[in-house]
């Protein structure tokens, strides 16, 4: 259903038909893109490279007459047709993407006729051009270079300017989200009355999510920092689910599994509904036995859902996310287990989702939260977290060396809140950043302006640079406030 | 210019469609014929457009704002079933008729007929078919009442702090540099930040979530706490979830799950601490209920007709979990299956059971109304249950034919002396069958204990007239029991002795001969070289075959 703006070419060939040779192509650019980074162009790899790529586009040409490669978000569409990622090519779509984002390609035209020598010529100053200068200069660069060379059946169009999530966006990731916590919360209000969920409305407030998180994903990451110290119970359960959903999209899951993980994702902590309120909600820190009483939250959460009756089937993979979610990758954690078990894949996510979420958030038990940056640390220094490192690494990925909505202070002593990765991937350690107080130490009304740390001055350094993570309330500030 | 009557006919075709759906499976005729007439409908349609663009009221659809569909009885209505879930507006593109058309009415049938409070509905069932010809829109999911929009924590930012404080604030923290975070380098610093190992690491685990036996693990979590939780109100709960799932996983033919329950509850009385009473009764219940006849009927009859499907190793592993009540049903079934392997598979899972529960098969044996009666007779003989035997006394004695051959059949198999003795009883029986199956029996066995009623007939002294077959079979056992010293009886039967000696018939004179050859000494062998050739051919045929059995 997913459609990139601007739409697509007017020639088409059957879809099934463009899906598979689009892949093809990509997987053919991506091919020679490394093997001319690697090697002489006279290599005999490179040129192997080149002649399939060649191929490849000629036998789409043949079809299309013109084919049209375009970036919207963190799709790439060929002729107006999404190339699905798979786990499979995962890895050569997100090196183009990122190729594409660091010369702000937004669109790339293949005429018929286009050559071996001027695929040759592209990809190398592709290669070139990406690593210097700044980003906004490098596509006209390119374009002269072409020009130059006389590449005359290819056209580049620059990318609009992403800078995170569009207003409109940000309205329908507002909606969802809300959406979600009242789902949530009429949901935990239902168990404690001894009432089942209305099944329907959280299948579709799980599909919004992984619609959003499929769309705009930035969007939907960008709300987790809305972290609501009254309605934690319900909201930690929806950050929970857009961070497994993002996490699922990140690792290639295919949107009926990001469902399936969304859905164990917002239910993981349904067994809070059965831990008294007063324990819930006791204010400062929780005695020894209170503690046990959270602590049996997962194997309630199990009991819970296997009496859920509004369901046609048992929820038996939620039941053991729920029961699973605080053990460890060896078993240990909580609850105790007896008899074997291996800890499951979505298990694993909505735990490192949980963890990230649950100690960045201030509760009602646990009132200080830690930076994000220092949690994101500990999960992947620290391996008695127990946390799966390939999952945490997604993570860390997925939103940033400093994820969103991290306070940092900056060189100019500007104060910012991250607004998220760069989308220039190599630069992770350099987010979109919105300025929440400037040098004066004023502070700047929301949503603070957007800057991307990736910019940089005419003498090549870069304009600004993260000197300290800082806590947000030394400063009176919300970083929620910037995401709404 | 594409007429509205065409789009009409189209519509009509999918209603009609739609009824085989409701009607039939897929791989009937007259359902493919119903998506073959949609697609043919949609030929002269895609000759003039590349997109039909409908929108849905509660009894119409419209087509480029005319009603080409109208239908106010709701229960018959298409437009209202796409309405009732939502849907506002749908537009099918060249190319969907492959397999989204189908696909679509399949859907939108399916959506139909669920129950209100159903966990689906046409839009949730919809998302996950991710159509690429086939778009569709429905009303605004928020507009019936989603949360509150979140919105700012409503204190100004920074208010609480002045420019000042908050410029020193900077100045105090910002010397600092950026050191102690996630380390860069390992990290690598691309969206492609998984290695290939990484990668396949990742594609086994999800493939193996999807092949996790979810059913299982879960069901392991009931039977964790029900270890780890001591308190009575959480192993109540506990057992009334297993007490709901047990049904329905034997509806759902789950029988893997089904054992594990039976097999674990046993389990959990041993090691579940503190247990009430009543708890272990609970326990108890599954298997015990399941072992009941009528139940372990309703499992066979079901295993019956799933025959093929592969689940005789789970079946065998619930069934095996059984006590012994279910011996019974279970044997009786035993010759009603029409699948072998299934037949095979129980037979072994009956030949465990009633191992290890003799009493149970001595219980039924003493049932003489019972239809396992045969079956467990022919157990009995499989398994050498020699503690069975004191059951056949009554059996051999049975107003049936057909269970006191089985029973002598069993007591051969036995043949222990216990069983000889009943044996010997069955060689009088009135029923020819019978007789030869116990003189064969005994004969097999040796049993000189037959061998007085066996020479009652060998003499010619029985008042019972016995075909040639019989006794044949009369003869061998004697020559089997008796030995050489048959010798005498039998010489004097095949050899004639002067002319005023009385001429045995040669059918007699055959039998001894035969008899002889069992008897496998130099002596009997003399004895029937000395007939080798006799006049009568029947005897000389007997006696030739004798020689080469003999000499064997």
């Amino acid at each position: 259903m997913t459609q990139p703006a601007g739409g697509g070419s007017e020639h088409s060939a059957p879809e099934g038909q463009l899906r598979q040779g689009g892949r093809t192509l990509l997987l053919a650019l991506y091919t020679a893109l490394r093997s001319i980074k690697m090697y002489p162009v006279e290599n005999t790899t490179v040129q192997k490279a080149l002649d399939d790529l060649h191929a490849s586009a000629r036998s789409l040409l043949e079809a299309e007459v013109e084919l049209e490669i375009r970036v919207a978000g963190d799709f790439l569409f060929v002729n107006g047709t999404r190339l699905r990622v798979e786990l499979d090519n995962y890895a050569s779509f997100s090196h183009i993407l990122a190729m594409l984002r660091a010369v702000e390609i937004g669109v790339l035209h293949i005429r018929a006729g286009m050559d071996r020598r001027e695929w040759q010529i592209f990809l190398g100053s592709l290669l070139s051009v990406s690593q210097q200068g700044q980003t906004d200069e490098r596509l006209e660069e390119l374009q002269e270079r072409l020009e130059a060379a006389k590449v005359t059946h290819l056209e580049l169009e620059r990318a609009q300017a992403e800078g995170g999530a569009s207003e409109q966006d940000r309205h329908q990731a507002k909606r969802v989200y809300s959406e979600g916590v009242a789902v949530t919360r009429e949901m935990v209000s239902g168990i404690r009355l001894g009432r089942g969920p209305r099944l329907k409305r959280v299948k579709r407030a799980v599909q919004l999510v992984v619609d959003q998180v499929l769309n705009n994903e930035m969007s939907m990451v960008g709300m987790t920092t809305v972290r609501d110290y009254d309605e934690y119970t319900f909201t930690h359960s929806v950050n929970v689910c857009i961070f497994s959903v993002a996490l699922g999209k990140k690792l290639g899951f295919s949107k009926v599994q990001l469902y399936d993980l969304g859905m164990t994702a917002l239910l993981h902590d349904v067994g809070k509904a059965r831990v008294p309120a007063e324990i819930l909600n006791k204010v400062g820190s929780l005695e020894e036995r209170e503690w046990k009483y959270i602590q049996q939250h997962p194997w309630l959460g199990a009991l819970t859902l296997f009496g859920l009756r509004a369901y046609e089937e048992i929820p038996y993979r939620s039941i053991l996310v729920a029961h699973e979610h605080h053990m460890k990758m060896d078993l240990s954690g909580y609850p105790r287990t007896i008899r074997p078990r291996t800890l499951g894949m979505f298990s694993r996510i909505v735990s490192v989702a949980d963890g990230f979420d649950a100690a960045t958030t201030r509760r009602v038990y646990s009132t200080t939260p830690i930076e994000p940056d220092q949690v994101l640390k500990e999960m992947w220094d620290n391996p008695k977290r127990g946390y799966d490192r390939v999952v945490v690494k997604a993570l860390i990925n997925l939103i940033g060396v400093y994820p969103v909505g991290t306070c940092v202070i900056l060189d100019t002593l500007e104060v910012a809140v991250v607004a998220g990765p760069n989308p220039d991937a190599p630069q992770l350690n350099r987010p979109l950043v919105r300025i929440a107080v400037d040098v004066d130490g004023a502070t700047v009304p929301l949503p603070g302006n957007q800057v991307s740390l990736a910019e940089k001055d005419e003498s090549g350094a870069y304009k600004r640079s993260i000197v300290k993570v800082t806590n947000p309330a030394r400063f009176g500030l919300t970083p929620g406030d910037y995401f709404v | 210019m594409l007429p509205a009557s065409q789009v009409s006919e189209l519509i009509q075709a999918i209603v009609k469609a739609l009824r085989a759906f409701q009607m039939y499976l897929p791989n009937n005729p007259i359902y493919q014929r119903a998506i073959q007439n949609v697609r043919t409908a949609l030929g002269p349609v895609w000759a003039a457009t590349d997109e039909l663009n409908f929108h849905m009221t509660e009894s119409d659809l419209l087509w480029e704002e005319q009603s080409v569909y109208h239908q106010i009885n709701k229960s018959e209505s298409l437009a209202w079933s796409l309405f009732k879930d939502g849907m506002r507006e749908l537009t099918i593109h060249k190319g969907a008729e492959a397999e989204e058309v189908p696909l679509l009415l399949a859907t939108i049938n399916k959506a139909r007929f669920l129950p209100a409070d159903a966990g689906d509905d046409l839009l949730t069932l919809l998302w996950a078919l991710e159509f690429e010809h086939i778009k569709y829109r429905f009303v605004d999911f928020f507009a019936e009442g989603g949360g509150e929009l979140p919105g700012p924590s409503g204190a100004a930012a920074g208010e609480s702090t002045s420019a000042e404080e908050r410029r020193a604030r900077v100045a105090e923290e910002a010397p600092e540099r950026p050191k102690g975070l996630v380390d860069l380098d390992e990290v690598d610093s691309t969206l492609y930040f998984l290695d290939e190992d990484e990668v396949t690491y990742l594609a086994g685990e999800l493939a193996e979530e999807y092949k996790r036996d979810v059913r299982g693990s879960a069901l392991n979590v009931l039977f964790d706490l029900m270890e780890t939780q001591p308190e009575g109100n959480v192993r109540d709960e506990i057992l009334g979830v297993l007490d709901q799932l047990f049904p329905n996983l034997l509806t759902s033919r789950d029988f893997r799950s089904a054992a594990a329950i039976l097999r674990e509850s046993k389990l959990l009385k041993e090691r579940a601490p503190n247990l009430r009473m009543e708890q272990v009764q609970r326990l108890d219940g599954f298997v015990s209920r399941l072992s009941e006849p009528a139940i372990v009927g309703q499992v066979l009859q079901s295993l019956d007709e799933a025959s093929g499907l592969g689940l005789d190793q789970d079946a065998a592993a619930l069934l095996r979990e059984l006590r012994a009540s279910a011996l019974e049903p279970l044997v009786s079934w035993l010759p009603n299956l029409s699948s072998a392997p299934l037949r095979k598979m129980l037979e072994d899972v009956v030949d465990k059971l009633a191992g290890s529960n003799i009493a149970e098969v001595q219980r039924l044996l003493r049932q003489p109304d019972s239809p396992a009666l045969l079956g467990v007779l022919a157990l009995c003989g499989r398994l050498q249950l020699h503690h069975a035997v004191p059951g056949f006394t009554d059996l051999i004695s049975h107003a049936d034919p057909a269970v006191r051959l089985a029973a002598v059949q069993t007591l051969a198999q036995l043949g222990t002396p216990g069983a000889l003795t009943l044996l010997d009883r069955s060689i009088d029986d009135t029923d020819r069958s019978v007789r030869l199956a116990a003189v064969r029996g005994a004969g097999s066995r040796g049993y000189k204990g037959a061998l007085r009623r066996i020479e009652v007939v060998v003499l010619g002294k029985s008042s019972k007239s016995v075909d040639l077959t019989e006794k044949m079979a009369f003869f061998e056992a004697y020559g089997a029991i008796a030995g050489p010293a048959g010798l005498k009886v039998l010489s004097a039967i095949l050899l004639q002795r002067g002319l005023l000696k009385m001429k045995e018939p040669p059918e007699t004179r055959a039998c001894a001969a035969v008899a002889l050859g069992r008897i496998k000494s130099p002596e009997a062998r003399d004895l029937l070289q000395r007939a080798v050739d006799d006049k009568d051919l029947v005897v000389r045929n007997a006696v030739n075959r004798a020689l080469r059995g003999a000499a064997s």
